[in-house]
């Protein structure tokens, strides 16, 4: 990577990485408590019901148990889980402990006691009567006549249409689709569905509680969003803010899964309850159905175009499932389209989608946002008018896509939840994604190679294709291409703030807000800091996630930390620059204007050479001139500059088993400037495995009364090393004005298209389409029977 | 999890941990790998009898067979030259596919047939090498065929007994052997969907003197596929035969359907694996298809 | 239910713990302070449990904390000799193999087991010896890489920590109680 800099640009090891190889105790359950207390919850059985009688009398009497709630213990506060920015933009649906449950998993009771033997015999002695009432599973069901009500209650708000089930209803239109259908010589309509993913963070949910001495509560917890889950377990407890402190340990993955507030109510209620520490942590099988996952979606896309391959029309219609509550439910919608339709200089876009409860685990954030449901539908009805036009795939995309200085209006109607604002795109390295990832896979050659069409690999207008080769035994190879866009922080919403302290030998305390969840971030802002500054990384402590110790931040979501977060600590550390400059040519009596601060000292610009080391001058301020240099800032944009990606896939297809096993994946990503290439990469690679386990492995299967039924890693499959393919990652770099140093992210986007490009790629290897995720063996074997029987085959 | 457990114990001889097996009877837990016992939570157990200090940890093998105790790893198995080099190392290789080298560092080979999983890979090979298994309470010792073994889905005929000893008879002699094991799972750690294992001998004019096929996650044992042997043996091997093979096993196994795959899969699967087992085999036996 | 008394060796040095029965290795060693190996989802899948047990990798979630009497256990705390990092634990740092690192101890471990067996490994080997450490933030390969490079340190200068040997073990232990 090119780098005028000298500390952003490079890739230097992770501030915290000391403790993680040596494995010192840095997570939230890396402590011991005296008196700690071990809580649990007792999952509902069914998916749709009605306490009738709760008895917890048993339990009660249970030696070594403590307490055990109910609906009957707490306060009834109406809220959302969703770590958002007040006022959440989700149904307040959701309730402490209810006597309604929603979903298999549901909360019916609480305990906290000595041992988890006791927590979990106590959960046994708790004697529940039910009244099952009918559920609905499937997502098409949720809006039929008379289907159950499940959000009957009179205090929910926020839900779109309580009574059809329906949480939350997008409409936008840019243009007139229908014109433009008319316009277009080419009309493709497709449905696609996708599954319910888990995030699967390797540390599942887990969190202590316990009043300090100053009878505080103190909530120690593996989260995302600390600040919103302070004000959300305060409201809900119904205790003041200030009484309320949220401490972010080092967290072992979240994935958008910790973008919640989960177990810290029920946590907090406990500790409130018994006066004692209590840890809830999840088992992996509570982590599959009493936590969240990625919102299932029906959808159906419309795609008019020009015969020389001009896009006319964009009408995508969903229907996704949140789940039995609402939490994200708006937002990630919305996201499906803001984020996906304008990618393509489109003239005429509509998005329209219905968002509707069913008594299923509830879905939540899950990097990408909506992103890869919509670009798995987009990316493959690009890939069939690419096709069906005789267009080679990339091409139709450098035609349409979008270019710098374009304006993006269809995020103006769909902002995050409110009234969003356009997007301006000032940076855009899309081009060059196309071109340095089609090199890197061997674009041409392959998709002329693995073609069983014709030397060219174009293909008429309407001239179908046949589905096996003979000479090529029975395995067949074939490449793919998918793009995406994201975006950088929520405009208008997202902000952050940090604190910079000096030290007396020139060391520096940085304190932000923001959410490390293993992304490298607090990295990350501590070379921005240290780059400001003209110091080497390691004078940076960086500090971050505790709500009284560290200034605001909305956390760990929407690729915002590096943009907004950084943003706000290059502000900060731009102030104490120049009051160490101020400071420096008081000591040297040289002019501010002569003065620059690099490598760990402040120097002449000019010849001269006179210098004072950082800790002689940290020295002087604060022994001699007896000032605490510390200055703080605070950082929003008003646009969201979106990163950009293209990423290609080399699969083969076993014919004879149906197995798909992707040979090379390809990322090629415009993340604007690289704050440290190495930790972005790595970023990249882990968005491409949970890509392609969305693609091939993933998914959380229900049975007919609506228990999810491989609530284990035996059965919800993960690629492991063994499976993982040949990755290759790019990074191209763009500036972008708005980020700090010209960063834009890149932690979500990479998992929006492998998915998407591996089902293009199989499209290219046999000649069939896949509209539902994951894309299974069997299906593979059942589409290649169903083509054989209904064309015959072709030598 | 296992807050119940009264003792456990750690016997040094057979004979002590026979008479503890009679003692504890129906509240006491065998722990070879412990890998199934964990994951089983069984919360009626109260007494736990570690059988790792048996000296049942053993691979001998010669041209009368093999003998592999019951408390011998799959890691064991996997990495021993004795059954690397056993019938094409057939038992070796399904060894090394069960799960990660951490479940096969702990996982025995005796566990594996006694919790009788149809999908057990050593089981499937066992069965295509004839294998019985020495099984023995306090009172008595007795030999079991394997294919006697299975009574159900995780089901055997141990009551109350102990498995001690894995024994392989000698393989058929005068050469020309040929050795598969096949796996189909949805990643490369995953248990298996179907799996198979085959031997076939077949002389110099390409006739099948001797087969054996066993397939695995397709019925409610690990079974041989008897039809498909006796359509094979006698015959020249070819492409016709193979196909017909194949067709025979996918008749005879009785799959279900579960979270992890459907019955037409895998019914589909027994045969493309039995198809690439045998011609394995036919290769590594010198016939040349 | 009577204490189970279990005399073994974690990290070169003798303990002597009492403990139930039916304890699990992995809660034990927690209990005891050893945070480095960690839970992740109590089936032997994930592997953020693994400790070695006399040099062998092994998820100590599964198993009873009883059988391992008399063994050797290496837990991450016992990786790096003091303050000086393991080639491997300088290798993940500097090759970006860290990312939220909870399942990085049981990767090391793994990947340590690994080249005391195999001290030239290729790509096809350290990816077997990762089959069972699943992480979630990296997509395998820069641990892959950092391991690699690793591997080549080690043949260099040899690795930090002596493999356990069982002659070692028992003079450690000498008789049991």
């Amino acid at each position: 990577m090119s780098s005028k800099h000298s500390i952003v640009g490079k890739n230097l090891q992770k501030v915290d990485g000391f403790k993680l190889v040596t494995g010192r105790p840095a997570f939230t359950d890396d402590i011991y408590l005296p008196g700690m207390l071990y809580g649990k919850i007792l999952p509902s059985p069914h998916a749709h019901a009605r306490i009738k009688r709760i008895d917890t009398r048993k339990a009660k009497e249970l030696r070594g148990v403590h307490a055990v709630l109910t609906y009957k213990d707490v306060p009834r506060v109406p809220h959302t889980t969703a770590g958002q920015s007040w006022p959440e933009p989700s149904p307040y649906d959701t309730y402490l402990l209810d006597s309604k449950m929603r979903l298999v998993g549901d909360r019916v009771a609480a305990v906290a006691a000595e041992s988890r033997a006791i927590a979990e015999e106590a959960l046994r002695l708790i004697e529940v009567e039910y009244e099952v009432l009918p559920a609905i599973l499937e997502i098409e069901q949720a809006t039929a006549d008379g289907a159950p009500v499940i959000h009957d209650e009179p205090d929910a708000t926020g839900i779109h249409d309580a009574q059809h089930n329906v949480a939350g209803y997008i409409l936008k239109e840019i243009g007139n689709v229908e014109d433009g259908f008319l316009e277009s010589d080419l009309v493709i309509e497709r449905e696609f569905r996708t599954q319910r993913q888990q995030h699967c963070p390797i540390e599942p949910h887990v969190t202590i509680s316990w009043l300090d001495s100053d009878n505080r509560l103190v909530i120690r917890t593996s989260t995302q969003v600390p600040y919103h889950t302070r004000r959300q377990v305060a409201m809900i407890l119904q205790i003041p803010v200030q009484r309320v402190h949220v401490v972010k340990p080092r967290i072992g993955g979240g994935f958008g899964g910790k973008q919640e507030m989960l177990l810290e109510d029920i946590c907090g209620a406990l500790a409130l309850a018994t006066h004692r520490p209590v840890k809830i942590e999840y088992t992996r099988e509570e982590e599959f159905y009493m936590a969240r996952s990625r919102h299932p979606q029906i959808l159906n896309i419309k795609m008019g175009v020009k015969r020389d391959g001009t896009l006319m029309a964009n009408k995508m219609t969903v229907l996704a499932t949140t789940g039995a509550y609402g939490s994200h439910a708006n937002t990630v919608q919305g996201n499906t389209g803001s984020k996906v339709l304008p990618i393509y200089r489109t003239p005429n876009m509509r998005f329209e989608c219905h968002v509707v409860y069913t008594n299923t685990p509830v879905a939540g954030a899950f990097r990408g946002y909506g992103c890869p449901q919509g670009y798995f539908a987009q990316e493959s009805v690009m890939d069939e008018i690419a096709y069906t036009l005789g267009m080679d795939p990339v091409e139709l995309r450098k035609k349409n896509m979008i270019r710098l200085g374009d304006i993006d209006e269809l995020s103006a109607q769909l902002g995050e939840g409110r009234k969003g604002l356009p997007r301006h795109i000032r940076s855009c390295g899309l081009p060059e994604c196309l071109e340095r990832g089609a090199a890197a896979i061997d674009w041409v050659r392959k998709r002329q190679e693995f073609s069983n069409v014709g030397p060219n690999g174009v293909r008429p207008l309407g001239e179908r294709r046949s589905p096996l080769h003979p000479e090529s035994g029975h395995l067949r190879r074939g490449v793919g291409v998918a793009c995406s866009m994201q975006g950088s922080g929520i405009a208008g919403v997202d902000w952050a703030a940090a604190l910079l302290k000096l030290n007396e030998d020139g060391s520096f305390n940085l304190q932000v807000g923001a959410a490390d969840l293993g992304t490298g971030a607090d990295t990350v802002l501590g070379q921005i800091a240290a780059e400001t500054l003209g110091v080497t990384l390691d004078k940076m402590i960086v500090c971050s996630g505790d709500t009284d110790f560290t200034p605001f931040d909305v956390g760990a979501y929407a690729s915002s930390t590096t943009i907004i977060s950084g943003g706000a600590v290059k502000k900060a550390s731009e102030k104490v620059r120049d009051h160490l400059l101020l400071l420096a040519s008081k000591m040297l009596d040289i002019p501010v204007d002569n003065l620059t601060c690099r490598e760990n000292m402040v120097v002449t610009k000019c010849e001269c050479e006179k210098s004072v080391s950082m800790e002689d001058l940290a020295h002087f301020a604060m022994c001699k001139e007896k000032v605490q240099v510390m200055e703080n800032a605070s950082h929003w944009n008003t646009d969201s500059p979106p990163p950009f990606c293209a990423q290609f896939a080399e699969v083969e297809v076993d014919t004879e088993t149906g197995q798909i096993r992707v040979v090379h994946l390809v990322t090629a990503v415009d993340l604007g400037v690289a704050i440290n290439p190495m930790q972005a990469e790595g970023q990249s690679e882990g968005a491409v495995a949970q890509s392609l386990g969305y693609a091939l492995t993933e998914e959380m299967v229900l049975d007919a009364s609506g228990r999810v039924i491989n609530p284990s890693f035996l059965d919800y499959k993960m690629l492991t090393a063994k499976d993982m393919p040949k990755l290759t990652t790019i990074l191209v770099e763009t500036e972008e004005p708005l980020g700090p140093y010209g960063a834009k992210s890149i932690s979500e986007i990479p998992i929006n298209a492998p998915a998407p490009a591996v089902a293009n790629a199989v499209f290219h290897a046999i000649g069939v389409r896949f509209q539902k995720l994951p894309i299974r063996p069997e299906d593979v074997l059942r589409a290649l029977r169903d083509k054989e029987l209904s064309s015959p085959q072709r030598r | 999890m296992f807050d119940h457990i009264e003792r456990f114990y750690r016997p040094t001889t057979l004979r002590e941990a026979l008479l503890l097996l009679r003692k504890v009877g129906k509240h006491g837990r065998v722990v070879a790998g412990a890998t199934d016992i964990v994951t089983q939570a069984d919360r009626s157990s109260r007494f736990l009898i570690d059988i790792n200090h048996l000296g049942l940890s053993y691979i001998r093998g010669n041209n009368r067979g093999c003998l592999i105790g019951a408390t011998t790893t799959m890691a064991g198995i996997e990495l021993s030259p004795v059954t690397i080099a056993f019938a094409g190392g057939i038992l070796a290789k399904a060894a090394s596919t069960c799960g990660s080298i951490q479940n096969r560092n702990m996982a025995t080979v005796g566990g594996n047939l006694a919790n009788a999983s149809p999908a057990a890979d050593t089981a499937v090979v066992l069965l295509a090498l004839d294998a019985q298994v020495r099984v023995a309470n306090s009172r008595r010792s007795r030999k079991i065929a394997l294919t006697e073994f299975y009574s159900g889905p995780h089901r055997t005929v141990l009551n109350g007994e102990l498995l001690r000893e894995i024994i392989i008879p000698a393989l058929p002699g005068g050469g020309r052997l040929g050795w598969s094991f096949q796996k189909l799972g949805r990643t490369e750690t995953d248990i298996s969907l179907v799996n198979a294992a085959a031997g076939l001998q077949i002389d110099a004019r390409g006739r099948i003197k001797w087969a054996r096929i066993a397939l695995g996650a397709v019925g409610p044992t690990p079974l041989r596929a008897r039809i498909a042997e006796d359509l094979l043996l006698g015959n020249t091997f070819n492409e016709d035969l193979l196909a017909r093979a194949g067709e025979a096993v996918m008749r005879e196994v009785s799959p279900i359907g579960d979270g992890r795959a459907s019955a037409e899969y895998r019914r589909e699967m027994s045969g493309v694996l039995a198809r690439r087992a045998l011609r394995e085999c036919a290769t590594q036996a010198g016939c040349k298809l | 239910m009577s204490d189970f008394h279990l005399d073994f060796i974690v990290n070169g040095e003798i303990k002597h713990w009492t403990i139930a029965p039916g304890d699990l290795l992995l809660d034990v060693l927690r209990r005891e302070g050893y945070f480095g190996v960690k839970r992740g989802c109590e089936t032997g899948e994930c592997g953020a449990c693994t400790v070695l047990v006399n040099g062998k990798p092994i998820n100590s979630c599964l198993m009873f904390a009883a059988q391992a009497e008399g063994c050797e256990i290496l837990t991450i705390e016992g990786v790096a000799e003091g303050e000086k990092l393991d080639p491997l634990q300088e290798a993940f740092l500097e090759y970006g193999a860290v990312q939220c690192g909870y399942c990085t101890p049981g990767m090391i471990l793994s990947a340590k087991a690994l080249l005391a067996e195999h001290p030239d490994p290729t790509e096809a080997q350290v990816r077997e010896a990762l089959g069972g450490n699943f992480c979630r933030c990296t997509g395998y390969l820069k641990p892959v890489e950092a391991i690699m490079a690793a591997a080549r340190v080690y043949r260099q200068v040899g690795p930090s920590g002596a493999r356990p040997k069982a002659e070692r073990r028992s003079a450690l232990l000498g008789k049991k109680r």
